[in-house]
């Protein structure tokens, strides 16, 4: 408390300037002039002590001071705003800061209470999660809400609008950051100058322009501004971070902010203070990618129930197509071709021999249904072994008294029959694919017997006929320059002779002759008269196989055509062929007579 | 490096935009141009000592449709005046601009008298030479079309705003 001077003190004083009036006289002024001149040299030494001493003696030196502080605050908003905001920049944002931090912090209690209010399946599942991580729910929603992440920081210098310094988070370079900052710096003086000042009379300001990709973030200070570009749903925290480098940078370069010239030098250290604005939250984004919601998680199940069932049915298709291609295993039937769109509808098309069992029989004895079958079936003749034994076994029947022996494929005779049954059974053999040389052996079938004397002569002549124009048709085929009888050709000599002996008796009944001719011939190639001598001894060697067999060489003419000068045939007729001359016999000449 | 922002103005069709469009680099569209009145391109100059890198903000043409944009002009370096020296009013709307730029800035100023391939429509005599010099840092006679004097305008400036401030330094 100051204390009150007392009445003693009061009259001392007066007794003081009694004394001074008395001893300086008329010369009083000049004492005050000398004083005076060195007032303010003297009070400079004294001033804040004095102040400090007033102050603790009556506390008058604030009463003083606060109209003329309250009055040169008033002129410096009115007059000096901008200097005024620069000085008291930093301050404001901490004092702003933390009264945002209060309002964020009820914010998100009352944002809590409403999300755990909230049943939805994703809400069941971030409680169970923010229960098993020891964090509250809100923070937990929160965590998994804001994904994103800062690509690039541009620090701007505010009136010129040139780039101070620019990071980025892949250190890419700053080939554009300088143009950008520049347009940006006249995007947002246009916006300015477009929209009414706001309340405190200052010029509205960007804060944020989005796009479909990324957001840019604007934080404006006085001397400069710091830009952050953002992928994804930026959180507050970003925002604060910016906020807070602003402020650095204005503490740290206020001097160079207010003096720059355009040399960004200066600004090279302000890397590490941007680079703390590079924030990201990659740890939830891939929590989040491999996440999906329900509806996503039904769809896929879908997807999997459809695929699977697509992938059974197409093997069950596999296995059912495996299961008929087996028809075409089977004698007598060629599948051309299957196709099985499912159990019900399968499209088959197949040739089946007369002989060959029946689709219908083949699917009832694999256990198929030919329900869904659509059947395409066309007649063929065929020449597999089962069926041709098949097919013989039904020529043969009306012949009970032959041995059918069923050997690799061959069909083998034995036994006896009259040589008009045997010519009728033989054609119809031949008929139904059966060949003497390839799966026919007709050796063992007993020697004609004599065709009964009740016998038509026409009968017996087509019989006749029939052999002649048999034997006339056969023909042995040789290879280049070659004259020898192979193994294969045997066969068919075997043939011609068993023809010939039945020919012998019908001859001889049908008061005939004959003979046979043996004509060889050869291809162009080479000289005339070696070819014809060639197609001579082909010749011979058929008529010496023969007489080997057992025929009388009188009966045998033997001839060689040589070279066959043929357009067609020319080039390939090596070969020798056989012809039957048949003549009436002689009557005898005494008889004629 | 040293960057510096120069401003480019004028009445309408006295080809800033051609004067730049060859020999600057660029990211943004004209239609900005239309739109917010400015376009930002960059020009590289490499003086002997070091490289300057050039902000040249294309402003709108100003004429009666459009008025002066002297927010864009804040913290310019330099400005250019491009005048057409084919249309005689366009010298007097330089002339204008300039008097209006001047109440927001002291910074140097420049004056381009743009298309001297095509015939000149106006040419100062001497007094009017004398008038006139003085209002200007540097002038030129430019080209858009064949280049002529442009590369040599940049450089200048460029030499005169890092004179300035060298001078700035030992001052």
């Amino acid at each position: 408390m100051p204390k009150k001077p007392s009445s003693e003190q009061l009259g001392s004083q007066q007794d003081i300037e009694q004394v001074r009036a008395l001893i300086l006289g008329k010369e009083n002024h000049l004492v005050k002039e000398t004083i005076k001149k060195e007032a303010r040299h003297t009070v400079s030494h004294v001033l804040t002590e004095a102040l400090h001493d007033r102050q603790n003696q009556d506390g008058s030196v604030d009463k003083v001071l606060q109209p003329l502080v309250e009055e040169a605050v008033k002129h410096s908003v009115n007059h000096n705003r901008e200097r005024l905001v620069s000085s008291l920049y930093p301050i404001v944002g901490s004092l702003v800061r933390k009264s945002v931090t209060a309002f964020l912090a009820d914010f998100m209690e009352k944002t809590n209470q409403l999300i755990e209010n909230s049943l939805t399946i994703k809400g069941i599942k971030w409680r169970i999660k923010a229960w098993q991580s020891g964090v509250s729910f809100a923070q937990y929603a929160a965590s998994q809400t804001f994904v994103y992440r800062v690509e690039h920081i541009l620090l701007i210098h505010r009136e010129t609008g040139l780039l101070l310094k620019a990071v980025d988070l892949h250190d890419n370079g700053k080939s554009t950051a300088d143009l950008i900052s520049s347009m940006l710096t006249a995007i947002n003086d246009f916006v300015g100058d477009s929209f009414l000042a706001n309340e405190d009379g200052l010029k509205e300001q960007l804060q944020s322009v989005s796009t479909d990709n990324f957001s840019l973030l604007i934080k404006p200070g006085p001397c400069a501004l710091v830009v952050a570009a953002v992928i994804g749903n930026a959180p507050q925290k970003v925002s604060d971070q910016l906020q807070l480098t602003l402020e650095e940078v204005h503490r740290l370069y206020l001097e160079e902010l207010n003096n720059f010239d355009g040399d960004d030098l200066p600004f090279d250290n302000s890397e590490n203070l941007l680079r703390d604005c590079l924030l990201s939250e990659e740890k939830s984004l891939k929590k989040n990618t491999g996440t999906m919601s329900w509806p996503a998680w039904v769809l896929a199940g879908i997807l999997v129930l459809f695929a699977a069932f697509q992938v059974i049915t197409w093997f069950g298709n596999q296995q059912l197509a495996d299961r008929i291609r087996q028809l075409d295993l089977q004698p007598g039937i060629i599948l051309k071709q299957l196709n099985v769109l499912g159990h019900d509808e399968i499209l088959l098309d197949v040739l089946r021999d007369p002989d060959a069992i029946t689709i219908h029989d083949w699917f009832q004895t694999n256990g198929l249904s030919m329900d869904a079958v659509k059947l395409s079936e066309r007649r063929y003749f065929s020449l597999d072994p089962d069926i041709l034994y098949r097919r013989a076994q039904q020529l043969l029947k009306p012949y009970p008294d032959l041995n059918i022996n069923w050997q690799n494929n061959i069909l083998i005779l034995s036994g006896t029959l009259d040589l008009l049954n045997t010519e009728k059974l033989l054609n119809a053999l031949s008929v139904a694919g059966f060949s003497e040389e390839v799966n026919l052996n007709t050796r063992q079938l007993g020697s004609v017997s004599a065709i009964a004397p009740d016998n038509e002569p026409d009968i017996k002549q087509h019989v006749f006929n029939t052999l002649i124009g048999r034997i006339s048709s056969v023909q042995f085929d040789f290879a280049v320059a070659s004259e020898e009888v192979t193994p294969k050709m045997q066969l068919l000599l075997q043939s011609v002779y068993q023809d010939i002996t039945r020919l012998i008796p019908l001859a001889k009944e049908l008061n005939l002759d004959f003979a046979l001719v043996v004509i060889g011939s050869s291809d162009k190639s080479g000289n005339k008269t070696a070819n014809r001598a060639l197609s001579l001894n082909r010749a011979q060697n058929i008529a010496q196989a023969l007489i080997q067999l057992g025929l009388s060489k009188k009966s045998i003419f033997v001839t060689g055509l040589g070279q066959l000068d043929i357009a067609r045939v020319g080039d390939t007729a090596r070969a020798v062929m056989l012809n039957v001359l048949v003549t009436s016999k002689a009557i005898p000449q005494a008889r004629s007579r | 490096m040293i960057q510096k922002k120069i401003c480019l103005l004028g009445a309408s069709g006295v080809g800033k935009t051609s004067l730049v469009k060859q020999f600057v680099e660029g990211i943004f569209n004209e239609k900005y141009l239309t739109s917010i009145g400015v376009k930002v391109d960059k020009k590289i100059i490499s003086l002997a000592e070091q490289q300057v890198q050039l902000m040249l903000w294309d402003i709108e043409g100003q004429d009666r449709y459009h008025v002066f944009q002297e927010r864009y002009l804040r913290g310019a370096a330099a400005y250019i005046i491009v005048v057409d020296q084919t249309r005689t009013i366009s010298l007097r709307q330089g002339i204008d601009i300039h008097t209006l730029a001047r109440q927001s800035t002291n910074c140097p100023a420049i004056l381009a008298v743009n298309k001297n391939d095509l015939p000149a429509a106006w040419r100062l005599d001497e007094d009017e030479y004398a008038s006139l010099a003085p209002l200007f840092d540097l002038h030129f006679s430019t080209s858009a079309k064949t280049g002529e004097q442009v590369e040599a305008m940049f450089l200048a400036i460029a030499e005169l705003l890092h004179g300035n401030k060298k001078n700035d330094i030992t001052t």
